[in-house]
């Protein structure tokens, strides 16, 4: 162990002659991390979003065969009978905690580029603050039923244009007033504008519901519900606990997202390894009276090769730090607008330390056939010009 | 061209660094290249959207009155108006959904660049369930003419149940983007006889307009005729709905593409940069005798420019030509990826511009350097 320490120090204390090819492999590894963090930091920021959305202690019901809340209808008698069915909390006047959602949407501009995107509107019960407990309001006042009102998520807000308490939107008959604006722990409700859904609904002049959301009495009470609804009379309908649904709902998208990330950093990492290959190369081919030197006083040939493998590690590690430290500096808490969708970059440790791991990796690669040469270097014709 | 042997005994001195750097470079514009098909792809489609055409959308969310139509086709300048509601189905699997074009013979006076024909045309109106697909619909499902497609969807059919049949009548293309379009047209009759709600509605108007110069003009008068009905509209021209489309899912595309290739010129940059810094240091003494045999410091320093422009231009033509073969080989393998991907061959000219900045870049100091040896320095034993 002394031995293999020594050895290393020692090869370690040569890299300032030879910088500018170790500055290669740091670089090289600084970029291929930097674009795998980068881009993957969309994916957490996306799946952190989706899963502030979703409670387990929720429910969420569709029509049968639904690919989305816009896709689904619910009946109005349906919701009725569905706030009746066992398991759905009550609140303190023993009102059931229950919204039946009725989606619109409008157009509005980006305040970065002008670009036109449509953002949800929400119509919900007027228990929803007693369902969704976790949006708050920051200003201004909560709608009021049977006028035009909306009160405004934070990010979009933020992100779009012309969404300011006081502001109009344009809305079936006519424009609608924004009174207040709240947060939610970033979930994907704060991209959506919210209403009254009565108001809503006779302003759309319809009267069918897209979705329903209860309030459990606890996570555990979920399958009650759900073996409610399926042996009742009627349509059938999808029931999901409301955090599985976001889950599935943001499945497909973060695979794109990874696929993506992983193509791109691996191409590139791919590109650092040659550049990693060549830099170990020509440093074992530099040193190598010294390394003959050190075979023939006496040590291994496996203490070699570790040092020649931690060297090239060391500098992977330090191009991975960087390419973290780069992707976290532009990137984190960036919010980034997906469609009518904000949500916040993030880099995560856990992102940190896919980063790294992915350049200690590439780092091995391109460490251990360098090395192995040198472990293998024939003592005597290195040292025959001495 | 007579120095062409000097230049090439200078890459192949060290063989494994030069090829090493080689790979780097070739990877590098592989992905340079699925990058700019990635841009291509958009560009071309909003190359494609026609300007004598314009999208007639909901404004919150509501569904369009067919009675529209008529409104919308009798004023000025407004040569076809067509419906179209499209019914969310899956076949087989449900984490692959699809949309069918629910239409009539007009949709085929709004998209001229499909090729369907007359009779073809004819017998989809005359089938009541019949459909007319692309070629890629059929490849990507296994379709041929005469089968029976049974299609599940959300929409509740009058006998309560969700299963959608067609008969596909026919296999059509786009002209404008053979193998990639994926269409599944059917008929709006079908759809609305069966369907149990939002009866007599369409969700979108296809309208096409005889003077692309009134198309803003068009749209204004469009959303101004609905503006105080129950259901407004917001009519775009479709460059811009493309334009939105391209933006919308991740972001701005063109945004992540640039950020990712400056990293990746970046990266390269040092690299070549490197191995030429080390193979002049190397070749200090051969440079010296090479001017003692009456180079000039002129033209050795061309000769490390060369050979730097020859390996990046020969590594970024190999990595920009697997690209550009390999890319239409994406769309075998995920049809949904491949539709989006279109490399065009500017993008290989640019590449090869970008390699060839690289090379000058990266090799002008140890270009300047071995103009600048001595010889009597280099020479001393």
């Amino acid at each position: 162990m002394r031995q293999l320490l020594a050895v290393t120090w020692m090869s370690l204390r040569t890299v300032p002659a030879r910088w500018g090819s170790s500055l290669v492999v740091v670089i090289g590894m600084a970029c291929a991390v930097g674009a795998l963090v980068s881009i993957l930091s969309m994916s957490a920021g996306f799946l952190r979003t989706m899963a502030a959305t979703g409670s387990p202690s929720r429910a969420i019901v569709m029509s049968d065969g639904a690919l989305g809340e816009w896709g689904s209808t619910i009946a109005h008698d349906e919701a009725t009978i569905l706030s009746d069915m066992p398991s759905v909390a009550h609140d303190d006047a023993h009102k059931p905690v229950v919204s039946a959602d009725y989606f619109a949407y409008t157009a509005v501009s980006k305040k970065s580029d002008g670009q036109d995107m449509y953002v949800d509107l929400r119509g919900v019960s007027l228990q929803d603050p007693k369902l969704r407990p976790e949006i708050k309001l920051i200003n201004g006042h909560w709608f009021r039923p049977g006028k035009y009102e909306i009160v405004v998520g934070k990010s979009a807000q933020d992100q779009f244009a012309g969404l300011k308490v006081g502001d109009h939107v344009a809305l079936p008959s006519g424009d609608w007033l924004v009174t207040g604006t709240f947060q939610s722990n970033g979930s994907a409700n704060e991209s959506e504008l919210f209403t009254d859904v009565s108001t809503l609904l006779s302003a759309m002049r319809t009267s069918t519901y897209n979705s329903m959301t209860v309030r459990l009495t606890s996570p555990a009470a979920f399958t009650q519900f759900k073996n409610a609804i399926t042996s009742r009379p009627g349509p059938a309908l999808e029931i999901s606990r409301e955090s599985d649904f976001y889950a599935e709902q943001s499945k497909s998208f973060d695979q794109f997202l990874k696929t993506i990330a992983y193509a791109v950093g691996g191409i590139m990492g791919l590109g650092a390894t040659f550049g990693a290959l060549n830099t170990m190369y020509s440093a074992i081919a530099s040193r190598a009276r010294e390394i003959a030197t050190l075979r023939a006083i006496g040590f291994g040939g496996a203490t070699v090769m570790v040092s020649v493998m931690s060297e090239a590690l060391l500098f992977c590690l330090i191009g991975a730090g960087l390419g973290v430290l780069f992707a976290w500096a532009l990137f984190n808490g960036y919010q980034h607008a997906m469609g009518g969708l904000v949500i916040r970059l993030a880099v995560t440790p856990m992102l940190a330390a896919t980063g790294i791991g992915f350049a200690l990796l590439l780092g091995a690669i391109g460490g251990i056939f360098p090395a192995a040469r040198a472990a293998r270097m024939p003592i005597v014709d290195a040292l025959r010009a001495v | 061209m007579k120095y062409l042997p000097l230049v090439l005994a200078g890459l192949l001195r060290r063989p494994a660094r030069t090829i090493f750097t080689f790979l780097s470079i070739v990877v590098a514009f592989i992905l340079f290249g699925i990058l700019s098909a990635i841009e291509g792809g958009l560009a071309h489609q909003l190359d494609a959207a026609r300007v004598d055409r314009l999208i007639v959308d909901t404004k919150f969310g509501t569904q369009l009155p067919l009675a529209y139509l008529d409104q919308i086709a009798r004023l000025d300048g407004v040569t076809v108006v067509a419906p179209r509601q499209i019914l969310v189905g899956y076949y087989q699997d449900p984490k692959v959904p699809f949309g069918i074009i629910m239409t009539d013979r007009r949709f085929f006076g709004v998209r001229p660049e499909l090729n369907a024909s007359k009779d073809q045309i004819d017998t989809l109106l005359k089938t009541r369930t019949g459909a007319l697909i692309t070629v890629f619909t059929a490849r990507r499902f296994g379709w041929k003419v005469g089968d029976k497609v049974p299609v599940i969807s959300n929409t509740i059919r009058r006998d309560g149940g969700h299963t959608w049949t067609f008969d596909i009548v026919g296999i059509i293309d786009d002209m404008d983007r053979p193998g990639k379009a994926r269409y599944f047209i059917s008929n709006y009759d079908y759809m609305d006889q069966e369907r149990v709600t939002e009866k007599g509605t369409i969700d979108r108007i296809l309208v096409r307009i005889k003077d692309p110069k009134r198309a803003t003009e068009t749209s204004r008068e469009i959303d101004a005729l609905f503006a105080n009905s129950a259901a407004p509209t917001r009519t775009i021209s479709e460059k811009s709905d493309r334009q939105a489309g391209g933006i919308s899912s991740i972001g701005d595309v063109g945004f992540f593409t640039r950020a990712v290739v400056s990293a990746v010129l970046f990266m390269l940059l040092f690299l070549t940069g490197n191995t030429m810094m080390q193979s002049v240091r190397e070749r200090i003494p051969e440079f010296a005798v090479l001017k003692t045999l009456g180079f000039s410091d002129r033209s050795v320093l061309m000769l490390v420019l060369a050979e730097a422009l020859i390996l990046c231009a020969l590594a970024a033509g190999t990595g920009l030509l697997i690209a550009k073969i390999g890319v239409p080989l994406i769309g075998d393998v995920s049809p949904d990826l491949g539709q989006l991907l279109l490399m065009p061959w500017s993008a290989l000219a640019t590449g090869l511009a970008f390699a060839f900045a690289v090379a000058l870049v990266s090799a002008l100091i140890p270009a300047l350097k071995a103009q600048r040896i001595s010889i009597i320095e280099a020479l001393r034993p």
